[in-house]
């Protein structure tokens, strides 16, 4: 902000680009927001009404059998189950490697600890498609491939958690660690008493992103499960489409629904701490 | 380093969760003959037993089925486990065709291949060329039946050096989609030519100023409905040393492109956006946007459940022959199976049974692919009700594949490309010819 500019000339560039602002922002949500609600629509519209061209935006009538149909078509509180379970362990083991381990990067020098953080951040840049092929024999070496460990164990390790954590660590003064020592605290009490505490908003945001991609994850699990019974929701859904002819896009969109829903349910516990975890890591 | 014990702390921490996660391993051999209603999978890492319980012979069976033909394939799997006592097939869904291809691909290599798989038909070679599917024939034998038995139109895929690797299942073939009353409004007839396809086409058209409201024909952005085209014209796909394109240098490829680009200039054809493009030409169609489409068989239930006008299907037109590829997939018997007698047996019931295969085509619309089923009473009254099914089946007689080679999958896509540069970036199609027949010819020398 610039002192000493006349006042009047500052408060008409002001509220031109504070208008300016909404509007874009209002661009941008309906950008995202569109295909949420159009899968909505469609979740509630008869298979006519589907198909029709321009497509209908409100059904005549809500459908609401689609939902019953769709989740009649499988097991699908064994699929969510399923679902549940990989995600939370998958989160749970991510923190118990990821704390120690963004804590170790952040606070202690030792030798080749930058070539070590050097494969972490290479660990975030490889797909899963080059990737599944090696995993998928190896687990089918350890007798895994008719359990759920292939879809948790390759995610143990949260690569940009790691990153992302340490950066959060790194702000925590020396000198209140320091402190703690003094008070004969060990590495684990600091870790649990001081560091955590002060990066709840990372977590938060950690926990949410993991969440997110996880329960969503469609190739992983697809290449990795051979039995219905170690499938999650996302491949239960992708069940729903036809093979050749007409896809029943409302059953699919239905089936889509109960799937997003999870999510939405989630950030909303989250979506506070998200933005004060990237102010404060610096990345913005 | 502050304190040597702290970092050691650490790293004992880190190392006591990765031993704990791999808790759970067990040495069990990654056998395939296992059951697919697991013990509680979020609970172990290990494998059940092979046999059941009662002394069943597992079957796993890996098909592409989804949705409601999904529904029918379960409903067969039952009947033929309610019939068996000492067999228990488990069906399980493996993703669309080529995500079951990717899947099988791996699982062999592992040793985790299911007993029973579908395949799409133009991948039948390629695996059978790699030795992984069980020549039939001695099966056949023994179970009194021959590859006369079934329809002749759909044994094009099953053969592989005199072997027999596959058999049909969920069949299909391109054919030719009408909206007769907007033909009657017209006065015009069914085309039968490429000729009276062009007139019909464009007659349909409707514009306003510069854009057309209505167009004449249309199809799913495929290469299925190009090599239609090639065959119609008395052209193959690949030559018969299976050296080199059979439809380029005789001017064939050229014809059926500067005839689709003809008609894509008038209005009188719709190419439809790649992707997604079977959904939009069937909505265009419900909605009387399009007066005509090649499109599969497998869309003639849903169609004829959505539409409000007199719908009727008819031959793909013909240029010098009626000519036409078939589809869908085959079932085939995996050679590292250790149960093909049981193996044999469900693929038995399923082509033979009146309560296997057939039930499963009169419900899910698939072309029936014996003689026997055919000649059922089931069939029959089926056609008498909904004489669209029996042009589908009736068009099996001009069914020709001459894109049979080992090599299709990989010159699959060289040919999507080809279809995109002409259809989409009208490039010279002579041009656009000859860049697919120069890829093509490197593709089949390897």
């Amino acid at each position: 902000m610039r002192k000493g500019s006349p006042l009047v000339k500052i408060f008409d560039w002001r509220s031109l680009a504070s208008v300016l602002g909404v509007l874009l922002k209002a661009a941008v949500v309906m950008v995202f927001i569109f295909p949420f609600l159009w899968m909505i629509s469609t979740s509630l519209q008869t298979l006519r009404e589907t198909l029709a061209f321009p497509p209908t935006w409100i059904p005549a009538v809500p459908q609401w059998n689609n939902f019953v149909e769709a989740m009649s078509a499988g097991p699908f509180l064994m699929y969510a189950r399923n679902s549940v379970v990989i995600t939370v362990s998958i989160i749970v083991l991510q923190f118990a490697v990821m704390i120690p381990a963004a804590y170790a990067f952040a606070k202690y020098r030792f030798r080749g600890k930058s070539v070590l953080f050097g494969f972490v951040l290479l660990a975030f840049m490889i797909p899963g498609q080059i990737t599944f092929i090696p995993v998928y024999l190896l687990m089918a070496d350890f007798g895994l491939i008719h359990s759920l460990w292939p879809q948790i164990i390759p995610f143990m390790s949260n690569a940009f958690g790691i990153f992302l954590l340490r950066q959060y660590f790194m702000q925590i003064p020396e000198e209140i660690i320091e402190a703690a020592r003094l008070d004969n605290a060990g590495a684990i009490k600091v870790i649990w008493r001081i560091m955590l505490p002060m990066a709840g908003p990372a977590l938060a945001t950690i926990a949410l992103f993991s969440f997110v991609s996880h329960w969503n994850e469609y190739f992983w699990p697809l290449v990795m499960t051979n039995s219905e019974a170690i499938r999650p929701l996302t491949l239960g859904i992708a069940m729903l489409r036809e093979t050749e002819g007409i896809s029943n896009w409302h059953i699919i969109m239905a089936g889509n629904v109960v799937l997003v829903v999870p999510i939405l349910l989630v950030y909303a516990f989250c979506s506070r701490h998200i933005v004060k975890a990237f102010v404060y890591s610096g990345i913005k | 380093m502050k304190s040597k014990g702290e970092f050691i702390v650490i790293l004992t921490l880190l190392l006591g969760i990765l031993a704990g996660c791999g808790g759970g391993n067990s040495t069990a051999n990654s056998g395939n003959s296992q059951s697919g209603t697991a013990v509680d999978p979020a609970t172990t890492g290990t494998e059940t037993a092979a046999a059941n319980a009662g002394g069943k012979t597992t079957v796993q069976f890996w098909h592409s089925l989804g949705g409601k033909n999904g529904e029918y394939m379960d409903a067969l799997i039952q009947r033929f486990n309610e019939s068996h006592n000492d067999i228990e097939v488990v069906g399980t869904y493996q993703g669309g065709y080529d995500e079951t291809v990717t899947k099988l691909q791996q699982a062999v290599a592992s040793n985790t291949a299911p007993d029973v798989s579908m395949l799409e038909r133009a991948y039948v070679l390629m695996f059978a060329d790699s030795d992984v599917l069980e020549d039939l024939t001695p099966f056949m034998e023994k179970s009194g039946l021959s590859a006369d038995d079934f329809t002749s139109g759909l044994m094009g895929h099953s053969y592989f050096n005199d072997k027999l690797v596959s058999l049909p299942l969920n069949r299909s073939t391109p054919i030719l989609h009408i909206n007769k009353s907007m033909l009657d409004e017209l006065g015009l007839a069914v085309p039968t030519t490429w000729d009276e396809l062009k007139t019909v086409a464009n007659a349909l058209v409707v514009k306003e100023g510069k854009e057309v409201k209505r167009y004449g024909l249309s199809m799913p952005y495929d290469t299925w409905y190009p090599i239609a085209m090639i065959s119609q014209s008395g052209g193959k796909f690949f030559n018969d040393e299976k050296t080199s394109p059979g439809f380029i240098d005789n001017g064939i490829g050229k014809e059926v492109f500067s005839y689709l680009k003809d008609l894509q200039s008038t209005g009188a054809l719709y190419y439809p956006p790649a992707q997604d493009s079977g959904n939009i030409v069937n909505s265009m169609f419900v909605e009387g946007k399009i007066g005509m489409m090649f499109q599969s068989t497998g869309s003639i239930g849903g169609l004829s459940s959505s539409v409000d006008f007199d719908y009727v299907t008819a031959f793909l037109p013909k240029n010098d022959v009626y000519a036409n590829p078939t589809g869908g997939a085959n079932v085939a018997l995996m050679a590292g199976s250790s149960n093909k007698e049981a193996a044999w047996e469900f693929i038995r019931w399923m082509e033979t049974d009146p309560q296997g295969g057939l039930q499963f085509i009169l419900q899910s619309g698939y072309l029936p692919f014996t003689k026997k089923m055919v000649e059922s009473p089931e069939i029959q009254d089926l056609w008498a009700k909904e004489p669209n099914r029996k042009v589908a089946y009736d068009q099996l007689q001009y069914a020709i594949d001459t894109n049979n080679d080992v090599a299709w999958p990989e010159v699959m896509h060289e040919f999507f490309s080809t279809i995109e540069a002409v259809m989409y970036d009208s490039q010279d199609i002579q041009a656009a010819l000859d860049a697919f027949n120069k890829e093509t010819e490197r593709i089949l020398a390897e």
